[in-house]
């Protein structure tokens, strides 16, 4: 995941950085006319500058400041890549607007590199977007046993195999497990989430098909208290957020085993949808942290942006493969740093 | 943020609306919004730069035709170059024949296999499944249920791990039935073991379809994704699911465009009833957040051939009773006023309450005055006279006053239009138009 982004991100900073190398070349040719215009960028207020203020700028401050102009056109290129990347249409403006607003006006002194400004302004730009991400582990450790986390999200994005993936991290950390089986809806849910917990060996609570999906959730919770079981993982029936029958449905299952943590789990390879569900989500039933799976199918990673920047919650998970172990804690600034590989800031 | 989409798009049309000649600004803005609502809607953006670009062109190219104005020959252009992308329906015949699904994982092939199962079922024919997921754990089981609730045989082996075997044996278990549907194991196209398994199923069952089934959120993946799959099996239909949310369902159009294939369902709900075949009027209208966008098109075709109004002469001062006459005759053609207002995508333009009834009900009143009145009085309304007024109004079933309300109207529709030339350089602007009809009352 994110290689497709960072080939991306790698060309759109060499526009940009050479968009502002060309401001940085013109003012050292003797042409006042050409000057002029930087020279008023900085100095609105004189309308015509004396030539000696002109050399001051030029050769005493040795200064120069990037205007909007200059980059407009790298910018306009970063846009399209952002979208071809599936960065949903408004985070795509927020983020130009935070870049835009990173670069121009920067006084930059002649030595400095070009490419150390831009590279800031990208990292400074994702990085106030992805967050400081979520360590589960630790908030296990330092939370009240058992620890209960409701996973939601729609329909086939993956929760079921989340929940079974996330079971087998955190056995592996050390800690038990108990895995409430709150899909009753869908036909094979239970049997899917059963099977999987036996290769895995953790305990499933399960009712008929059809059942409440609170009952069978609240037995899963009484259980982790009756046998010291230190999470419980509880999987729920995809719904989409339009259903207003649905979501009270998860808002009574919220109020009856009372989450410590509402993990939203969406696809990485959801396009602009992704933003208007995550945040419906986040209004009727909240969210504390998101997975995002399906991140191996060769998605340039836009999702996790777009979500991390309409919910403003942290990634918890990335899911990249069918196996168990095919989980990986999200950490944004290596991501970040990987992105803008070889950043020299 | 849709509803700002195409508000915005909306207001971009209301440029174009006033508007006599095509303006380069006013199209070059359309086509930006256009982008913008087309790629909140998931399609792909390199679809899209070709898609405005065919807009820009065409807009600004091709004549406008007659009585049709700027915002309207924009529009069915748009609309035209959005069919076009879509308009290839998937054959779909009530025959015997092998239907292989294939699909990323979670984009709802079992969910679709049951509910295409049961559209054929309904249509009379004997239809069986096949259950080739072997990976995920009760995808049988799921399968088997719903096929169990619509007494539909499902063949497949939970315990097996070979798909290939299953499906060899579910084509002879069940050939005497006459629609054989093989669900597959959800796989992306970064899996080449998996790709080569449907590679070899397709072998197999020598399908006579083989459908891509794609969730409707998928973002700008679903290009490369169908390329893929084409590449590999041929797709020759796509289904598109979880329609009954938000998602715009746009990457459906990129993997339509790249297989070069046509639409075949719509999933919208997760009861078995919930398939429809593919409408593409719809289908579009949905993307860009718009209103009836086909019925405008047609009823602007239609009223075009059938009304000779003069605008140019209209425009040059040469409006006649008998040029209104056509005009009231042209929008009769296109339904009430009410109705053809409501089709426009012009949002909220502010019209005083009940001006259509009145205006749509006087207007045939006019047209059978005018009915009543000779040919030179038609050409030269001065020449009616009070003793003139008498006969036409006899003649018409009405009274005096009628006849002298439809001069008076006619006196302001020959004075706006003139007024319009003067003004706004030729513009005709029916916004102003409007406001002086509601005078009238």
């Amino acid at each position: 995941m994110f290689s497709g982004l960072r080939d991306r991100l790698q060309a759109a900073r060499d526009r940009l950085g050479a968009s502002i190398g060309v401001v940085a070349a013109r003012p050292q040719k003797p042409e006042p006319d050409k000057t002029g215009e930087i020279a008023s960028a900085e100095t609105p207020a004189a309308k015509n500058p004396t030539l000696t203020d002109k050399v001051r700028i030029l050769i005493i401050d040795r200064e120069l400041i990037v205007s909007e102009k200059d980059v407009a056109a790298a910018l306009d290129e970063l846009e399209m890549t952002l979208l071809e990347s599936d960065v949903a249409l408004p985070v795509t403006d927020a983020l130009i607007a935070d870049i835009r607003a990173g670069l121009v006006g920067k006084h930059r002194k002649i030595g400095e590199s070009v490419d150390a400004l831009v590279v800031g302004a990208l990292k400074s730009a994702l990085l106030k977007i992805l967050g400081s991400g979520f360590d589960l582990t630790a908030y296990i450790k330092t939370h009240e046993r058992p620890v209960k986390i409701l996973f939601t999200g729609v329909n086939g994005t993956g929760k079921t195999t989340t929940v079974a993936k996330i079971g087998a991290y955190l056995k592996n950390q050390g800690f038990s497990v108990v895995i409430g089986a709150g899909d009753t809806y869908r036909a094979g849910a239970i049997e899917q989430i059963g099977v999987h917990a036996e290769r895995l060996g953790i305990k499933v609570i399960e009712h008929k098909s059809g059942a409440d999906p609170s009952a069978v959730l609240f037995d899963a919770v009484q259980y982790a208290q009756a046998h010291k079981t230190d999470v419980v993982l509880a999987d729920t029936a995809g719904r989409f957020h339009t259903k207003a029958n649905l979501m009270s449905q998860l808002d009574k299952i919220r109020r009856v085993m009372k989450p410590d943590l509402i993990v939203y789990v969406d696809e990485a390879v959801a396009g602009n949808d992704a933003v208007v569900r995550a945040a419906e989500f986040d209004r009727t039933v909240g969210a504390d942290a998101i997975v995002l799976t399906k991140a191996d199918m060769d998605s340039r990673g836009g999702a996790a942006i777009s979500i991390a920047h309409t919910i403003g919650k942290p990634l918890l998970f990335l899911g990249t493969g069918q196996a168990y172990e095919d989980i990986v804690p999200f950490e944004p600034g290596t991501i970040v740093e990987e992105l803008l590989g070889g950043g020299t800031v | 943020m849709m509803d700002t989409l195409s508000n915005s798009l909306r207001d971009a049309l209301k440029k174009l609306a006033g508007k006599a000649v095509v303006d380069r600004a006013a199209v070059d803005e359309l086509v930006k919004n256009l982008q913008r609502a087309l790629l909140s809607a998931d399609v792909n953006v390199k679809l899209v730069m070709e898609l405005s670009k065919a807009i820009r062109t065409r807009s600004l190219d091709e004549e406008l035709p007659k009585n049709t104005n700027v915002r309207e020959h924009v529009l069915r252009i748009v609309y035209q170059e959005l069919v076009r992308l879509v308009y290839a329906t998937a054959d779909l015949k009530l025959e015997p024949q092998v239907i292989l699904m294939a699909g990323l994982q979670g984009s709802g092939k079992t969910t679709t296999t049951a509910k295409i199962a049961r559209y054929f079922q309904k249509k009379g024919m004997k239809v069986g499944v096949i259950c080739a997921d072997t990976f995920r754990p009760g995808a049988y089981n799921q399968l088997a249920t719903l096929c169990a609730k619509i007494n539909v045989p499902c063949f497949g082996d939970p315990a097996s791990t070979d798909a290939r075997k299953i499906v060899k044996d579910g084509l002879v278990a069940i050939k005497d039935l006459e629609v054989i549907i093989v669900d597959t194991q959800g796989r992306h196209a970064l899996e080449p073991d998996l790709i080569q398994e449907i590679i070899d199923l397709n072998a197999i069952t020598r399908a006579t379809h083989r459908w891509l089934v794609i969730d409707a959120a998928l973002g700008q993946q679903a290009s490369e994704q169908a390329r893929r799959f084409h590449d590999a099996i041929g797709i020759d239909g796509v289904i598109i699911t979880k329609m009954d949310g938000t998602a715009k369902g746009g990457g459906a159009l990129s993997a339509v465009a790249e297989t070069k294939s046509g639409i075949v369902f719509i999933g919208e709900g997760e009861t078995i009833e919930a398939l429809e075949r593919f409408d593409a009027n719809g289908f579009i209208s949905r993307l860009l957040g718009m209103g009836d966008l086909q019925a405008l098109a047609e009823k602007v075709q239609e009223a075009q051939v059938a009304s000779e109004v003069d605008m140019d002469a209209m425009m040059k001062g040469h409006f006649t009773l008998r040029d209104m006459y056509k005009q009231l005759e042209a929008l009769n053609k296109m339904g009430p006023l009410k109705q053809i207002m409501n089709m426009l995508p012009m949002g909220n333009m502010q019209l005083p309450e009940g001006v259509y009834d009145v205006t749509s009900t006087k207007m045939v009143r006019y047209r059978i005055l005018m009915d009543s009145m000779t040919p030179q009085e038609l050409d030269d309304p001065g020449i009616i006279t009070s003793s003139r007024m008498q006969r036409i109004a006899r003649g018409a079933g009405g009274t005096p006053e009628e006849v002298r309300e439809l001069l008076k109207y006619y006196k302001m529709m020959h004075k706006t239009l003139k007024g319009l030339r003067g003004a706004a350089g030729g513009k005709f602007n029916m916004q102003r138009l409007m406001k002086r009809f509601s005078g009238m009352q």
